[in-house]
């Protein structure tokens, strides 16, 4: 079946031809650039050397940000998973009024995150923040830096990563068979026994999935150590940062790159293992849908209540001050009082009116849009090919196009950025850093595998008939590819775009090691604004950026995963009798646990 | 008409059908019939060009036709979820194949709304997508695709399955007066033995990739050739071997000693038969009885059997659970292996 499978891909020139390009890009940005990095940091004069493993056993610093970034990990798995569940218990199992409205407050995470999200909690909680500034108007001897180190890292990052609880446990909530419940309360057991011994052991694989990419999140974390860490908490992706910066510290950085590689991979794996271990939603061949769950006792029901619109006010709380303090005069922030005269347009007028404010967001839209379509309408072929054609060839290049998504961002970006700084026969003997293609390079490599993942298993719901239908209806392959299968295909392929082109936007991971200085990114714009005073006036163009971010994602989140929280009657009406339903929301959230599609970067 | 020619079909090292011989003539109704896994779309799939076989050949009309891709067989075929296109209306689906065929704009309308005639789609049913259809609808619409193409061979694979009992059945009778009034040689796959009884022209009884017996509806019913088409086709009593010395003591001499046999419900009497002066008589006591409207049958525990009879009771008081019962068996419908 192989021979023959590998026989029929090179008799289509369409397949050769993609197969070839793909073979040269996967060569030339995925393999060798990480072999590279591999290879200066081991063999710098072509034989081995411990120096860098010697340099990071001495260098103190280097030894308290592996700490830090294991302790910030370790911290995250506990705290993030007792919101993240709260939320997902309190939005989807038990019947909590205004449950609706909590979820929209939970969600603001889908469309604020990473460097935004960081600075957004500076502005307000920083040393220069309107809280901090409003407090200190009161309580003078309040430390202006208290809203930062340890504490700060751990308290936005545990509420800005719970977007994994809310997407995957959430679909996994939906999927137990409420027969299960049903049975146990008939035999008298109690609220609080049915959500311990039957709803959480049912989801147990996927709390350990996320726990996993909790883990990840906290040790890979970049923006938040950095914008809220201070002196004294920083972790490797920082300093990986600071020491890329320098050549003499080049090969340490590459060796804590390498590190976090080397922990990634080891956490994905155990996940894997672990995610094939059993059946545990329902081995019913019907299940029943889940109905929530009132809380019987008034104390307790009063109790989750409150907890849950204390949660929903911390959720929202930052997203309605950015929004406010867009229409304010930065001196009303600095000062900490607000006054109706402080209320303005001016900060908008400055972001729409001059071309040197709008620059950076005009370049990560562009940036984004380009590397969104260009892995999109290239893996649509690949992922074709690689689904309709098994054999030794394919499944070894899909393995590479997994590269990316077993490393680190930044590893990506700190091996791209070593490996093109000399002329390389791989890209026509150019060099490539320091010009804009990198960038772009960096982005289409690091949404690879989401795209592939997803277009494969959206093809992959197309039932084969239809292609045999249309086979033996007379139809060619590229016109049955034309006809039948994109428009099918074609759904699920614009809302990755979309969401690869939100996680995009305001990127700073691979931005900061690649970044063009004339074409430079808005999330290194919105990270230059958190540093110390002198930047101070540009936060109110950084509270503009962020609410044009919110809008564009907010938008997009909704075209892509609102859809699918129509009523369940709804949904019945749109499905019946329906051959191939349209599952995008349905792909984009089962079809890829392991990777969300939002970011996780903070 | 339609050959299999010694086809052996292998998926890697297992051998889903081992050597397959069938000749089905122009304008049958064939039925392909089996349980699950039993190879049976493996062969229909065959002769559709999608499946390659490892050995042996297909031959259309008398000519070869396994090296022929499925586009150029000629065959039409309506699949087990109808495979319609969901990007397209029913009016699209239907033209698909004239389009690809790259048929004139008025000729592909002209072809459609007479087919979409013959198989009674309104032209309002036309302008709308597939999904809105009903399970039927949308049979009708999977058919009207395969046939709008005019091909020699009709291949319907399952395609009463996904719908209801009360549809299955109108939709059985449909598909039959619509194969007699085209005329139209069909291979038809199904596991619904009714199904195939009522249909079919000749059934072909699959096991394991190999065909137990080919035949008409009344032949692989009455004279079931093997054990394993006795046992699938309708339900059959086993006699136990007590049963069967019991029966050759009471004059059943045409049946041979310690063989497997089977009797069929409605051919065990629970009063003196009319047309079968050779019955044997054997006592037993009832153990169960259930009321269907025309008929009743009774579970007798008879010489170690178990054994089920199907009676009609007009007239006649019923037999009471735990009451004595007189079995009557007619050895010429004893079947033994």
């Amino acid at each position: 079946m192989s021979n023959s499978s590998l026989r029929s891909m090179v008799r289509s020139p369409l397949v050769v031809v993609v197969t070839l390009v793909l073979l040269w890009f996967v060569a030339t940005f995925l393999v060798f650039p990480n072999v590279n990095l591999l290879v200066g940091t081991f063999f710098p004069d072509g034989r081995f050397s411990g120096g860098a493993v010697e340099k990071l056993l001495s260098s103190e610093r280097a030894m308290n940000s592996l700490w830090h970034s294991f302790l910030l990990a370790a911290t995250l798995a506990v705290t993030v998973n007792v919101v993240g569940i709260f939320i997902v218990l309190v939005t989807e199992y038990f019947a909590i009024r205004g449950a609706r409205l909590l979820w929209l407050g939970y969600a603001t995470t889908l469309i604020y995150g990473g460097i935004v999200l960081a600075a957004g909690y500076n502005f307000i909680y920083g040393r220069y923040g309107f809280i901090t500034n409003a407090v200190r108007n009161v309580f003078p001897d309040v430390d202006p830096n208290w809203f930062s180190g340890y504490f700060a890292v751990v308290v936005v990052m545990t509420f800005a990563t719970t977007t994994n609880h809310m997407l995957f446990l959430g679909s996994s909530l939906a999927k137990i068979d409420y027969q299960t419940i049903e049975a146990a309360r008939s035999m008298g057991a109690s609220t609080v026994r049915i959500l311990w011994r039957i709803v959480l052991p049912a989801l147990r694989p996927m709390i350990f999935a996320v726990t996993v990419l909790t883990f990840l999140t906290g040790l890979g974390a970049l923006t938040a150590p950095l914008v809220l860490g201070g002196q004294d908490f920083q972790t490797i992706a920082p300093i990986i940062l600071t020491f890329s910066r320098s050549t003499g510290s080049r090969d340490l950085a590459a060796l804590l790159a390498i590190l976090l590689g080397v922990a990634t991979i080891i956490l994905l794996a155990l996940m894997n293992r672990v995610e094939k271990s059993g059946v545990y939603f329902s081995v019913a061949k019907v299940a029943t849908p889940l109905k929530k769950q009132p809380i019987r006792n008034p104390l307790a029901n009063a109790l989750v209540h409150v907890a849950a619109y204390a949660l929903f006010v911390v959720y929202a709380a930052p997203v309605l001050l950015i929004v406010l303090f867009s229409f304010l005069e930065s001196t009303a922030i600095l000062t900490g009082t607000i006054t109706w005269d402080a209320f303005t347009l001016d900060n908008y007028a400055t972001v729409f009116g001059s071309t040197a404010v709008l620059r950076p967001f005009v370049v990560s839209v562009v940036y984004s849009a380009l590397a969104s379509l260009i892995a999109v309408v290239g893996l649509l072929f690949v992922a074709r090919i690689l689904q309709k054609h098994r054999n030794p060839l394919s499944t070894l290049i899909e393995y590479l196009l997994h590269i990316p998504w077993i490393l680190p961002t930044i590893l990506i970006a700190l091996a791209l950025l070593q490996t093109f700084d000399r002329p390389n026969a791989l890209v026509g003997g150019n060099v490539l850093t320091g010009t804009t293609v990198l960038l772009l390079v960096a982005y289409v490599v690091v949404k690879i595998p989401f795209t592939l993942r997803l277009l494969k298993a959206s093809f992959a719901s197309v039932p084969e008939s239809l292609e045999d239908a249309a086979r033996i209806l007379g139809a060619p392959a590229l016109y049955t590819l034309r006809t039948v299968l994109f428009p099918l295909v074609v759904p699920t392929a614009a809302a990755i775009t979309a969401l690869n082109f939100n996680s995009l936007l305001d990127d700073y991971d691979a931005a900061v090691f690649l970044y063009h200085p004339l074409y430079q990114p808005l999330g290194i714009a919105i990270k230059a604004s958190t540093e110390g005073e002198n930047n101070l006036d540009s936060m109110s163009i950084t509270f503009v950026y962020t609410v044009l971010l919110m809008i564009i994602m907010g938008l997009t989140m909704y075209l892509v995963y609102g859809r699918s929280r129509v009523s369940p009657s709804r949904r019945r009406r749109r499905r019946s009798g329906v051959s191939v339903p349209d599952r995008t929301a349905e792909v984009l959230v089962a079809a890829d646990p392991q990777r969300p599609p939002v970011r996780s970067s903070t | 008409m339609i050959t299999y020619d010694n086809i052996e079909v292998r998926f890697g090292d297992h051998i889903a059908i081992p050597d397959l011989n069938l000749e089905v003539s122009q304008g049958e109704f064939f039925t392909l019939l089996g349980p699950s896994g039993c190879g049976k779309t493996t062969a229909l799939r065959t002769l559709a060009g999608f499946i390659d076989p490892s050995r042996g050949e297909i031959l259309l009309e008398g000519k070869p036709v396994t090296r022929l891709p499925s586009e150029k067989r000629r065959v039409g075929m309506v699949f087990q979820n109808y495979a319609l296109f969901p990007s397209m209306s029913v009016g699209e689906n239907i033209a698909f194949g004239l389009r690809v065929r790259k048929t004139k704009g008025a000729e592909v309308s002209r072809l459609v709304a007479e087919i979409a005639d013959q198989v009674e789609l309104t032209p309002e049913q036309l302008e709308k997508n597939v999904s809105e259809l009903s399970g039927g609808q949308q049979q009708r619409v999977a058919i009207a695709r395969a046939l709008v193409l005019k091909p020699r061979i009709l291949l319907l694979d399952e395609p009463l399955s996904n719908l209801d009992a009360k549809l299955r059945v109108q939709l059985r009778e449909q598909l039959k007066n619509l194969q007699r009034e085209l005329g139209i040689t069909t291979v038809y796959v199904t596991h619904d033995q009714e199904e195939a009884l009522t249909m079919s022209d000749r059934i072909a009884v699959f096991n394991k990739g190999v065909v137990e017996q080919v035949g008409t509806p009344q032949e692989i019913y009455e004279r079931s050739a093997t054990e394993f088409v006795c046992t699938f086709i309708g339900a059959m009593n086993r006699l136990s071997p007590e049963l069967l010395d019991e029966l050759l003591r009471g004059g059943a001499s045409s049946l041979g000693a310690g063989r497997p046999s089977y009797v069929r419900p409605e051919r065990i009497g629970l009063r003196p038969p009319q047309f079968a002066p050779g019955a044997v008589r054997v006592e037993g006591i009832v153990c169960e009885r259930a009321f269907h409207g025309v008929y009743s049958t009774y579970t007798i525990d008879t010489h170690g059997s178990r054994i089920r009879a199907l009676v009609t009771e007009s007239g006649v008081p019923a037999l009471a659970e735990g009451s004595r019962a007189e079995v009557y068996v007619d050895p010429a419908s004893v079947l033994q292996y």
